[in-house]
């Protein structure tokens, strides 16, 4: 993609944005929706947690699909990063867990999704395997071992109270007021996906082997041609994605505290909202990270509605995060894709 | 993912269907099984792993789906429905649209067909001639209600440029709650302890023959080998089949012959989604006589999408793959009760089936590698 478009891009997503902004602040107005109410600190920060989980799959997600390989089994690893790290808190802490075990399980369970991924990817790129219905399968894989892990560990689909990730506090600093909350007394999580998104960005724009995962996607034959290995550059981009999954599902975990294997599972297609945060993110990580704030915060409006007094049903309110969606996938559905996603590519050696 | 951009995602496409038409059907045929065949053996590795017996757990699944006549009209109660979701999935994935929202065009239409019998009933005569007009036209409704749900994500993408795959999935999650939230509050049946509609009259069912079970008659299956063969013979014998086919795997091609590709897609979801609201029709009236939280009523439409690629996307080759789900789901069923192996493991093995399946290359690969029928080295 050329500069100018991608800069042209960036301007008519933040106009539209914008525009839908104002839209909304005229909307409160006009029919005195109490804003003071609904967007306080806590709605930021809960909005923050929320969003945590979405943006760390979605930056995975975008890096595979920048390689030229379409991760669609996000939602699937997420679901089994969040099943693994329960389990894992389970083994290490018993019932009385340190925040150490929710660390250490944290860790083990990205380790086994990365385990995961080496088999996801070996079926994509060795066996050429179809990338979309590979991917349906790691969610339908996740649906159905998520909750099988929960039976066989505590005889139902949903854990027990297990423990969640506490708040960092600097001391001082967490008294400034709005940014000190949000900052420095604030998930350690919630940080960490922020460090990740910059460093992600970083690596993609600013590093030579950002430069390689770019061209893998864009124009393999070129990257060959300069002797790098498209295909290890795809196997490297695609474990990252099932590793942040895996990890955005361990967050998802570590700030709820326990296990829900009903329905759809705890992660409730946020793997699925993550591939839709990149795409509105136009493929930057910065992006998708900010695209996935504003589904968090749409996850967390219920909270807002009711301490507003604002009557609408929960479960219509828990879709909104759905709708948005949907509208956004249909006024920004003509985003550029790499041009080579999906495509498997032979070395000619 | 419009112009240039979609042409590239549909020349993956193409070369995707390329592959899936180039393999013989023997060849589909012995993917198909080896990927079950495979997947039911990983599935049995799980159990042993767990600490269960495994020989014990392939047992009961043989006497959960076919161990005596209670177990037989349970295992043909879930193929009915797996037969038609899964052709409703087969009809969008032949033409290359990936409608992964036939679980939502389900609910959607069988929530349909109970408001609309219990609004209807009034008007009709209390007797079968009067239950047979509200089957047909809760039915109606059901098609109605499917086919409008998997329009909308038609248009959106035919027009919007909106994946499929992504917004079909939210629909599914849209429906739940719409529906979950219209039973619980306002079209609750009056009295009702649990979030349910009232239960359609009595007199309002498929008759029992053959198999005397109070939520699976034959007519039902009837009903469901009846769509295979009508839409079998939409898509490979009418115009609208054909160019269904060519505008999915080859749209410019399709264009040139003057073929509205975009109308098309909408079209084609369109009728994906009646018949899965023929499914959600059969699923509220045989099985289940009222409407309930969605969230809870099984995952046909997932599922479907298991049983269509486990077909290659043939119509009638769902049949028999619906007969592998629906024998699953039934021992599913039976294990629940009778063992200690959590009844999850089902839908892993479902899930393996469909990894197995995305991955044929897998399989021929192995076969070349043993000397076995490896004809495409």
């Amino acid at each position: 993609m050329s500069l100018v478009e991608n800069a042209r891009g960036t301007r008519v997503r933040v106009g539209i944005a914008a525009a839908l902004l104002v839209l909304a602040a005229v909307l409160a107005v006009q029919l005195d929706v109490p804003v003071a109410d609904i967007v306080t600190v806590g709605f930021i920060e809960r909005a923050l947690q929320a969003a945590a989980p979405i943006a760390l799959a979605a930056i995975g997600g975008l890096y595979a699909e920048k390689s030229g390989v379409f991760n669609i089994g996000l939602e699937g690893f997420m679901i089994f990063g969040a099943a693994n790290t329960a389990a894992f808190v389970w083994f290490f802490g018993g019932e009385s867990v340190t925040q150490g075990d929710l660390w250490l399980a944290i860790l083990a369970s990205v380790a086994v999704s990365l385990v995961y991924t080496v088999i996801f990817a070996v079926l994509l790129i060795r066996y050429k395997a179809d990338q979309i219905v590979a991917g349906l399968a790691v969610w339908f894989l996740g649906l159905g071992f998520g909750p099988f892990t929960a039976v066989l560990l505590w005889g139902n689909r949903n854990s027990p109270r297990l423990a969640s990730m506490n708040d960092v506090t600097v001391p001082a600093l967490a008294e400034i007021p709005i940014l000190g909350r949000l900052l420095f007394d604030a998930s350690p999580l919630v940080l960490l996906t922020a460090v990740l998104a910059v460093a992600a960005w970083v690596f993609l724009y600013h590093t030579r082997y950002g430069y390689w995962l770019q061209a893998a996607g864009e124009n393999p034959e070129a990257l060959d041609t300069a002797g790098i290995s498209v295909t290890r550059v795809r196997y490297a981009a695609v474990l990252f994605s099932g590793a942040m999954a895996g990890l955005g599902g361990a967050v998802l975990l570590a700030h709820a505290g326990s296990f829900t294997g009903t329905g759809d599972t705890m992660v409730n297609g946020r793997g699925w909202i993550g591939i839709v945060a990149y795409l509105f993110g136009n493929y930057n990580p910065l992006g998708a990270a900010a695209a996935a704030l504003l589904f968090g915060g749409l996850d967390m409006l219920q909270i807002q509605f009711q301490t507003a007094g604002i009557q609408l049903p929960n479960r219509l309110v828990n879709l909104f995060p759905y709708v948005a969606v949907v509208v956004v996938l249909t006024i920004w559905g003509s985003t550029r894709m790499p041009s080579a996603v999906g495509e498997s590519y032979e070395s000619e050696e | 993912m419009s112009g240039s951009d979609s042409s590239r995602g549909r020349a993956a496409l193409d070369r995707a269907a390329a592959r899936m038409l180039n393999a013989s059907v023997l060849q589909r045929l012995a993917i198909a099984t080896a990927s079950t065949a495979l997947a039911l053996v990983v599935g049995l590795v799980v159990v042993a792993a767990a600490g269960y017996d495994p020989i014990d757990f392939i047992a009961n699944v043989f006497e959960g789906a076919f161990g005596d006549d209670a177990a037989v009209s349970r295992t043909l109660k879930f193929t009915t429905i797996f037969i038609l979701t899964g052709v409703a999935v087969a009809i969008a994935f032949r033409a290359g649209v990936f409608n992964i929202g036939v679980q939502g065009q389900f609910v959607v239409g069988g929530f349909a067909t109970v408001m609309s019998i219990l609004w209807l009933a009034p008007f009709l005569p209390e007797n079968a001639v009067g239950g047979v007009g509200l089957i047909v036209l809760g039915t109606l409704a059901g098609i109605v209600a499917g086919g409008a749900y998997a329009a909308l994500p038609g248009v959106l993408k035919a027009y919007g440029g909106a994946n499929e795959i992504i917004t079909t999935i939210m629909l599914n999650f849209i429906a739940v709650g719409v529906v979950g939230w219209l039973v619980e509050g306002p079209l609750r049946g009056e009295g009702n302890r649990a979030p349910n509609t009232e239960r359609i009259p009595e007199y309002v069912e498929f008759p029992s023959i053959v198999y005397d079970s109070p939520d699976f008659s034959v007519v039902g299956l009837a009903v469901a080998l009846a769509v295979v063969v009508i839409v079998a013979v939409v898509v490979a014998r009418t115009r609208f089949g054909y160019d269904m086919v060519t505008s999915g795997h080859q749209e410019s091609a399709a264009t040139y012959s003057g073929v509205d590709a975009k109308r098309t897609i909408v079209t084609t979801m369109a009728f994906s989604g009646m018949v899965a609201g023929v499914a959600g029709a059969v699923f509220a009236i045989m099985i289940q006589g009222y409407y309930s939280d969605p969230s809870g009523v099984g995952t046909y439409g997932f599922d479907a999408i298991a049983v269509s690629l486990l077909a290659a996307n043939n119509p009638v080759g769902v049949v028999p793959a619906g007969l592998l789900f629906g024998g699953l789901d039934s021992a599913g069923a039976h294990i629940g009760l009778n063992s200690d192996v959590p009844v999850q493991l089902i839908d892993g093995i479902v899930g393996l089936v469909v990894l197995f399946v995305s991955a044929p290359e897998l399989f021929r690969m192995a076969a070349a590698r043993t000397g076995l029928g490896g004809d495409d080295r």
